[in-house]
């Protein structure tokens, strides 16, 4: 082998060493410990910041939309449909519960910028009477956004969207509205909004001040299950209804109770929906006679669950029909969960012994994960004692 | 509440695949005090996976190097079986399809030297004998590597025994190349694994070109049934039951050093915890210049060392889920780079300092290497560039989001034109990943992925030879990209071993 000459060829490491050292010599002797790039990862992915709450108001007569304004000025860039997590002091316990934004991203980048999120009274374990009872204006909070996958993706999505919703479910589509109300989101919004009452229609003033502002690009249908007196569409979020209200290839985005999503999955394969029309929010676990499979003989049930953190363990007890993650809230060891429907992986915990009941709802596992034991605290039930290993928070 | 012990001999800061190897080679030699600490709540860094609406997505776009077949085992695939870590491999198809549609080059390429040369003899009748020859010497200066590398010895043996490694180590790739003499479409064809080293042939060191060469082509690639989170999980299971310690969620923010010797490092939830070596996957430019506490202990030549040394590539991907299978959607290929532009590397590497539109793409469909990557009637596919960070220092917040949407928009189109394959109606899912994207999950240094440029004048042959000189504080070593085998998982797993065979040297002339 000759490249250009033995003996130029032979001092070639040599050669490059020098080279080397030079680059080195060459290299500026003043620190620089500026990464742009982290500095922006962590504008937009904060972690956990404090607010204030700065307004409290009724949203409806079972419903109350909380003002959080960033104690630091900045609210990190969000896109409708995503949500916020809570970390909330609640007896000993910090309690970690998500709710979607039903404030409008334009707001969040105001002079004086705030996010809000609406809460529906006595839906969940504790914490939405926490927030009744103790949240008041000038109360500080610990909370993280954004997350969530439950935004509109012009890559992938329809420029018309169908939003279904349920109950509090509402706040998502509420932010879309608001924010093609204010011109920066350029997109058609149907609304298809089932409620028991129109008493119970959360932020019904809210979105009809969106749609007078916007009106030939949303449209708002509200259903009522069970009310007389209301003179609109009633019954159930039905197929005939959908397709009476929907416009040719739409984007059908689902966000309510797992009662009426299990309704509405249904409708959408009758419809023939393709699978990249369809989307849904990560709801939170139903009621574990709700969950497909659940071993129901293990109701009343207790275990003993042994969490390692590190090098120290803990033994606590855990009912068998709540999740791992519940029996951790109620021993005050913290667990970092986010959507607590079983998706997003960020309460992922190591089994070291014993059995779980995973539910088959929004399983969101890898793999590997599965084959090695490791699953999502707040959609697994211990049907055993178990030995579990969790991060150190 | 204690969560650590008083004191670990090792702390490996990172969990991805250089430090779980640095943990599984200090085991292999009886070091077994080891503390694991990892920023994600996940092992693996970049070597991970994801689940969309209960579909797991592949995080980590290229195929596993180093591995070879059960019969011929490489480098990594001999560690692997060694440490008893067994990971369901699956080999890839081919080794690439190179489209360049302004020559009218379309041709497909498959693992082994001879049945390659006689692919492009095929196209390029007489050619296959050269090409041969080329890359015999590739598979030659790769031996010399993989002996070199773990068998020091002087430089008149080096080169009587090693005598096309010496000859060809000063030289770049094109001037290698070049004494072959092959028409510039050969080149061309020649060149698409450049992106995976990410620095253009005309400064590439010869050495590294073929290294990659002789690796991919001579015992193909492999991807783990069970995703890249298959290979991390593994390492991380072998890891514990050996004794590690491994804690998520801890991101390492000081390492204490003491009278230039380390002496332990702080996590950001605020743990002191004392040590007597730091591996560190956290990046040089970090840890010099934001993490050694007190910062006085930092000698200027590690600043002038971070500061000389360039960065290589970062990333830009669009990874989507698509609701056909590949056969009804038209892709055949498990992985195209189509050079939409040029193939001229230096050209594509100017590109690659600009926020695109990007020409250069590596476009690979998962499932055509692993079936049941994706559940049945759909498939997974990612379109990659790897352009420099300059391109994007300046991006605001506000613009984040339209930005990387528009990137990946560029990048479907340019697919879609060269391809004639239609995604665009297909996508059920679809994420883009930046170098933003890797500074928040990884944290690695302005979001780089492949460590400092393998350019040549920071060859990896003067990286070992200045290996003394490029040690500064007693107990800290570095095992990532950034270390000296450079970017790439094959060689994350060989900087994590030479980490721990400098740690174990230390514990070893101590004892001495």
């Amino acid at each position: 082998m000759k490249v250009k000459g033995f003996l130029k060829d032979v001092g070639g490491a040599s050669r490059v060493t020098k080279m080397r050292q030079e680059l080195i010599a060459n290299g500026s002797p003043i620190p620089d410990p500026k990464d742009p790039i982290r500095e922006l990862a962590d504008l937009l992915h904060p972690g956990k910041q404090q607010f204030t709450i700065t307004e409290i108001r009724e949203a409806s007569p079972t419903s109350t939309t909380f003002r959080f304004s960033p104690v630091n000025g900045h609210v990190p860039i969000f896109q409708s449909g995503q949500y916020v997590n809570f970390y909330l002091n609640v007896g000993d316990s910090v309690l970690t519960r998500a709710y979607s934004i039903s404030s409008a991203p334009y707001e969040a980048r105001l002079d004086d910028p705030y996010f809000e999120v609406t809460i529906r009274h006595n839906t969940h374990y504790l914490v939405p009477d926490w927030f009744l009872e103790n949240a008041k204006v000038g109360t500080e909070i610990t909370a993280a956004l954004p997350f969530g996958q439950f935004h509109y993706e012009p890559l992938r999505d329809s420029d018309h969207i169908v939003g279904l919703a349920g109950g509090s479910g509402i706040t998502p589509f509420v932010s879309m509205a608001k924010e093609i109300a204010h011109g920066s989101l350029d997109i058609d919004l149907t609304i298809i909004y089932g409620s028991v009452k129109h008493t119970d229609i959360v932020l019904y003033d809210v979105l009809e001040e969106a749609r007078k502002a916007a009106p030939e690009k949303i449209h708002v249908v509200h259903v009522m299950s069970d009310d007389e007196e209301w003179d609109g569409e009633k019954g159930f979020v039905t197929e005939e209804i959908i397709k009476k209200y929907s416009p040719e290839g739409a984007s059908y985005f689902f966000c309510g109770p797992p009662v009426m999503f299990f309704l509405i999955d249904k409708v959408m394969k009758e419809m023939g929906v393709p699978l990249k029309r369809f989307r849904h929010d990560a709801s939170a676990q139903p009621a574990v006679k709700l969950i497909p499979g659940f071993p129901m003989d293990q109701v009343g049930k207790s275990y003993k669950l042994t969490v390692v953190r590190g090098i120290h363990e803990d033994v606590i007890d855990a009912a068998a029909d709540e999740p791992v993650a519940v029996a951790l809230e109620r021993a005050a060891i913290p667990i970092d969960t986010h959507c607590r429907g079983g998706e997003c992986g960020y309460c992922r915990t190591q089994l070291l012994e014993g059995n779980i009941f995973v539910s088959p709802l929004n399983d969101g596992r890898r793999a590997m994960d599965k084959e090695l034991g490791w699953f999502h605290a707040c959609s697994a039930y211990p049907t055993s004692d178990l030995k579990i290993k969790i991060p150190i928070i | 509440m204690k969560f650590y012990k008083d004191h670990y001999d090792v702390v490996i800061i990172g969990g991805a695949l250089s430090g779980l190897s640095a943990a599984l080679q200090l085991q292999q030699k009886g070091i077994n005090d080891i503390l694991i600490l990892e920023k994600h709540n996940l092992p693996g860094g970049l070597a991970t996976s994801y689940v969309r609406n209960g579909i797991e997505i592949e995080a980590t776009l290229h195929e596993m190097m180093s591995i070879g077949s059960k019969e011929d085992r490489l480098k990594v695939g001999v560690f692997f079986d060694e440490c008893g870590v067994d990971i369901d491999w699956l080999k890839v198809p081919e080794a690439y399809r190179f489209v360049e549609p302004s020559k009218g080059i379309d041709i497909t390429l498959h693992a082994g030297f001879e049945r390659m040369a006689n692919e492009i003899d095929a196209q390029y009748p007489g050619w296959g004998p050269k090409v041969l020859e080329l890359m015999n010497l590739c598979n030659t200066v790769y031996d010399s590597m993989n002996t070199l590398s773990v068998t020091p010895m002087s430089k008149p043996a080096m080169l009587m025994k090693h005598p096309d490694f010496v000859k060809t180590a000063g030289y770049t790739a094109t001037e290698v190349i070049d004494t072959f003499g092959f028409p510039q479409d050969i080149v061309d064809i020649l060149s698409p694994y450049w992106i995976y080293v990410g620095n253009p042939l005309s400064t590439l060191p010869f050495t590294i070109y073929a290294f990659l060469m002789a690796d991919y082509f001579r015992g193909g690639s492999y991807v783990a049934r069970k995703y890249s989170h298959e290979m991390s999980m593994k390492l991380q299971a072998k890891a514990e039951e050996n004794g590690a310690q491994i804690e998520f969620c801890q991101e390492v923010e000081k390492i204490l050093v003491k009278d230039g010797k380390v002496t332990g490092v702080r996590t950001k939830r605020g743990d002191t915890i004392n040590c007597d070596y730091v591996i560190s996957r956290a990046y040089p430019n970090k840890v010099y210049t934001q993490m050694i506490e007190p910062l006085s202990e930092v000698p200027v030549g590690a600043i002038k060392m971070v500061n000389g040394r360039r960065l290589s590539v970062t990333t830009v991907s669009a990874m989507m889920v698509l609701d056909d299978t590949p056969e009804n959607l038209g892709i055949k290929d498990y992985n195209i780079f189509s050079a939409g532009e040029t193939m001229d590397t230096d050209k594509i590497w100017e590109q690659g300092k600009t926020a695109g539109p990007y020409k250069y793409l590596t476009s690979i469909c998962l499932d055509l290497a692993n079936p049941d990557a994706t559940p049945d009637g759909m498939c997974q596919f990612s379109i990659t560039f790897l352009p420099l960070v300059q391109g994007f220092l300046d991006l605001k917040e506000e613009d984040y989001y339209d930005f990387k949407r528009k990137l990946a928009n560029d990048m479907i189109d340019e697919y879609e034109k060269v391809s004639g394959v239609n995604l665009r109606d297909h996508i059920v899912e679809i994420e883009v990943s930046t170098p933003v994207t890797i500074a928040h999950y990884v944290g690695a240094w302005k979001g780089s992925i492949y460590g400092y440029s393998h350019s040549i004048d920071d060859h990896a042959v003067a990286r070992l030879q200045m290996k003394e000189a490029d040690h500064f504080i007693d107990g800290l070593e570095f095992a990532g990209a950034h270390a000296i085998s450079g970017n790439g998982m094959g060689p994350a797993v060989t900087n994590g071993r030479a980490a721990a065979k400098a740690v174990i040297d230390a514990v070893n002339s101590k004892k001495a």
